[in-house]
């Protein structure tokens, strides 16, 4: 499986990796992208099956990429890995076509759970 | 209109001490006595919309530099990694301050510097979280701001 992380902070690409690993997830194939364009543009090269995405970046961000993926017929599963988990944006990134929001902190369950939804096991 | 409500100390306290145990310290931070001026090197991150207000962190370099090395699991940090690590602490906890409080608002991008960072002159300081790591100070603070006031500088 190969998962397409989107974030501007290498930090957090970096935590949200080592998260999947620590999750079980550690032989999926990885790639990343700093921003929603780049997302957009790595989504049609990469063809992940799973992306998860930051919500707020510079360039373009995560519910504007969303919205261009699904506007071009895109129906790769998609969730955001953001620090705004209220229930405003919990209903934004479902009614958007996101699978899930996990909320930053979070925990390595968060991400089996999250990545279950998605169909995708370790 | 901007509505006057604010998180506590304790609410803050509490979101600092969760951003913390995840990726820095599973050792609690400690509550420490105020300071004037705890650090140089700062961070902020601001809401607008049915709230308004800035959350800022400030620490000095060497916790900011051991804040890199234990969020990245290495040895040494570069200013760069350390603005990184910096920017994304104060965009956990503004992250969840912004959830805790009137929606709809949106959250900027943090912006870090290697110095003290100047508010707009209509911040006015709502709560703080004085703690301390490893015998440093680290200064966690949300400001509430008025309807004219802009970004800090």
């Amino acid at each position: 499986m190969k998962i397409l992380i989107a974030d501007d902070s290498r930090v957090m690409r970096q935590i949200v990796v080592r998260t999947l690993r620590q999750a079980g997830h550690g032989s999926h194939e990885i790639v990343e992208a700093e921003n929603g364009r780049q997302l957009c543009e790595m989504a049609l090269a990469e063809r992940p099956d799973l992306i998860l995405s930051d919500w707020n970046m510079p360039e373009m961000n995560g519910i504007d990429a969303l919205d261009q993926l699904r506007g071009s017929g895109s129906a790769i599963p998609f969730g955001f890995v953001t620090s705004e988990g209220s229930p405003e944006m919990r209903e934004r990134a479902e009614a958007a076509g996101a699978l899930f929001l996990i909320a930053k902190p979070f925990t390595p369950e968060a991400f089996g759970d999250a990545l279950g939804l998605a169909g995708i096991t370790p | 209109m901007s509505e006057l409500v604010t998180p506590t100390a304790e609410d803050l306290q509490a979101l600092v001490e969760q951003v913390w145990t995840s990726y820095v310290d599973p050792e609690p931070l400690l509550p420490a006595a105020p300071l004037a001026d705890p650090g140089c090197w700062s961070a902020v991150t601001t809401v607008t919309g049915a709230w308004r207000g800035m959350v800022t962190v400030e620490l000095p370099e060497r916790a900011a530099h051991a804040v890199a090395t234990r969020m990245l699991e290495v040895a040494e940090a570069s200013r760069e990694e350390m603005a990184d690590a910096v920017g994304e602490l104060v965009n956990m906890v503004g992250g969840n301050v912004k959830s805790l409080m009137p929606e709809p608002s949106q959250l900027s991008l943090p912006m870090v510097a290697s110095g003290s960072i100047t508010l707009p002159s209509g911040a006015q300081e709502a709560c703080r979280a004085d703690l301390a790591w490893q015998g440093m100070p680290i200064t966690v603070r949300v400001h509430l701001l008025e309807n004219d006031a802009e970004g800090a500088a």
